[in-house]
């Protein structure tokens, strides 16, 4: 079975922080507020905050989700529709929150400069490419770790570990 | 070669289980920190499992965040995490005492040549004792409370070794901005930052070291530890802390470093970091003059006795202009008893100073100091990313706590070493 991930591409430059992706004051044990947290800060894209949940792909630069350990902010992402993140690299801790999370985080060289805002993805996780169907091109991603890649197959850290009959 | 102290330490706590084809391996982490904000969103998750968190005389929780609540949905997130607190059997709760990370290296929990983890960014300040710390999410830390266990690879290492003599002026605030420009906010991605202090008398002052440890992880370190010396020792000792027999303490003569940034201390002058990014820094003497409508003292990364005591030598006596709002928040209330004693903190207050309680406060865009539309804010804090304190449209400058108090005498962005000296000479 093949494991392929489709969106419209969302897209973002370097040194995107989680402040900026989810601001603090939309913390919050209530889903529709950390859903309107949603791109909050980023200039420009306050308009995403209402954007509808349509399945979207990240494609940002490097050092994507630096700054704040807040899983509020992938929250966020899964809330608004983001099924993947595709990036020239991230932030430590918002990578090992993607799979915990069980979304899927893929470095790949110059990510951002392969698609526009909304042009529609394809990511295949099994074949390691990225196709950009309006555009009608392809990029090879990197394969993520084979420690998290068994984690985000999961569907996350927790069900990996029962996977694994551990922490029941 | 020869191994970094950090990979001594994860080693050191492997349980031998490697996964197939990565680098990532099991290891046994020493302490667990949680702080209420991001505790409290795993708490339905853990549930019943609650009986079956094992070691919890491990798991340090401090309710620092929301500290207290200033919102009803802050405090039903508060509950969440009192709740937890008390039916985990946690070894540790401090409730309103300040940050989590003062907190614990305040304690005697925070042990040279450990392995830490914890549910926030900033955990990287413990480095400073000689720990390996660093950050992760909710969910990760919620696998280790249910499998006393994590995974983590050995990260590649830089070493940046501190030589000449510290300045009067010069802070551990300047050091860790300096670096922040020369490395950029990626510039340490996934990798360890291993200081070591060979500077002469008087060296690196254990504040200033928790400084560059705390904002590390500004740059996409792991953790930036400190390779222990006598100053070490005679900190952890004066913090009731038994020094570790067996423990990994130093790199082997010959470890293996990616880098190495040497940093003469001699020429330095004061930073200071421009929006939107702690990497954005310039000498303060280069933008002085701004006008500012506000400076924040506070953070775990510059709400210790090191800024407190540099914001009342030079406000001692003096008035805060009209107008300029400035905010005092001690890290903890270890902090904030000694500066009361000290007669600090009535310094501040008399030159129009707010001193509010220990907590992360505004640093986080929590509460009490937040800033609005167009404000401009000189802060001692970590992260001047937009939105992080405030309205988005504010614009928050970072820099030690001697720059934010000679910023706040004068109203407008100071280089603090002409008020310096003039305290000096009289």
């Amino acid at each position: 079975m093949s494991w392929i991930v489709r969106g419209s591409a969302l897209l973002f430059g370097d040194d995107v922080n989680t402040d900026l992706l989810h601001p603090s004051y939309f913390y919050s044990l209530d889903d529709k507020t950390v859903r309107s947290g949603f791109l909050g800060a980023v200039p420009g894209r306050e308009d995403e905050a209402e954007s509808t949940d349509e399945p979207r792909i990240v494609v940002a630069g490097e050092n994507f989700g630096c700054g704040s350990s807040r899983e509020t902010t992938l929250r966020a992402l899964a809330m608004a529709g983001v099924q993947a993140v595709v990036a020239s690299s991230f932030g430590r801790i918002f990578f090992r929150n993607a799979c915990s999370l069980g979304i899927p985080a893929v470095t790949c060289s110059g990510a951002n400069a392969f698609a526009d805002d909304r042009d529609a993805l394809e990511l295949d996780l099994d074949g390691l490419f990225l196709r950009n169907r309006t555009q009608g091109a392809e990029t090879r991603v990197d394969a993520i770790d084979p420690f998290w890649s068994a984690v985000v197959r999961a569907g996350g850290l927790i069900l990996f570990l029962r996977s694994r009959g551990e922490g029941r | 070669m020869g191994r970094t102290l950090t990979r001594r330490i994860l080693e050191s706590r492997a349980t031998g289980s490697q996964w197939e084809g990565s680098d990532y391996f099991e290891v046994e982490p020493d302490l667990v920190l949680g702080h209420d904000a991001t505790i409290a969103l795993i708490v339905d998750q853990i549930g019943e499992a609650i009986e079956r968190i094992l070691d919890p005389e491990k798991l340090f929780l401090v309710a620092d965040h929301f500290a207290p609540p200033s919102t009803v949905d802050r405090a039903n997130i508060l509950r969440r995490f009192l709740d937890f607190a008390k039916n985990s059997d946690a070894g540790e709760v401090h409730l309103f005492e300040g940050i989590c990370h003062q907190i614990l290296v305040e304690s005697s929990r925070c042990v040279p040549g450990s392995l830490i983890v914890g549910a926030d960014s900033h955990t990287t300040t413990a480095g400073a004792l000689g720990a390996f710390a660093c950050g992760m999410g909710s969910t990760d830390i919620l696998a280790v409370l249910l499998t006393g266990t994590t995974w983590l690879r050995v990260p590649p290492a830089i070493r940046v070794p501190f030589y000449g003599r510290m300045p009067e002026h010069l802070r551990g605030k300047d050091l860790a901005l300096r670096l922040l420009g020369d490395l950029g906010e990626g510039g340490a991605r996934y990798k360890a930052v291993e200081f070591e202090d060979r500077s002469d008398a008087p060296g690196i002052a254990f504040d200033g070291r928790l400084t560059l440890s705390n904002m590390a992880v500004e740059c996409g370190a792991k953790n930036g530890i400190w390779i222990p010396d006598d100053r070490t020792r005679q900190y952890f000792h004066s913090m009731g802390g038994e020094w570790p027999a067996e423990a990994e303490l130093y790199p082997d003569d010959d470890a293996e470093y990616e880098q190495s940034i040497a940093v003469e201390l001699d020429d330095l002058e004061p930073m200071i970091a421009q929006p939107w990014s702690p990497a954005n820094t310039v000498p303060v003497s280069s933008i002085e003059g701004i006008e500012v409508d506000q400076v924040f003292i506070g953070s775990c990364a510059g709400g210790r006795l090191e800024e407190l005591g540099d914001a009342a030598l030079l406000l001692r006596g003096q008035r805060i202009p009209a107008f300029v709002k400035v905010v005092v928040t001690p890290a903890s209330t270890g902090v904030y008893r000694e500066a009361l004693r000290r007669g600090w903190i009535a310094d501040l207050i008399d030159a129009g100073a707010v001193v509010t309680n220990p907590s992360c406060g505004a640093c986080g865009g929590i509460d009490k100091g937040l800033i609005a539309a167009g404000e401009v804010c000189v802060s001692t804090s970590n992260r001047n990313f937009r939105g992080r304190m405030g309205d988005v449209e504010g614009r928050v400058y970072l820099a030690s706590g001697l720059t934010a108090a000679a910023t706040a005498l004068t109203g407008r962005i100071t280089d603090p070493r002409e008020l310096l000296r003039e305290k000096t000479v009289s």
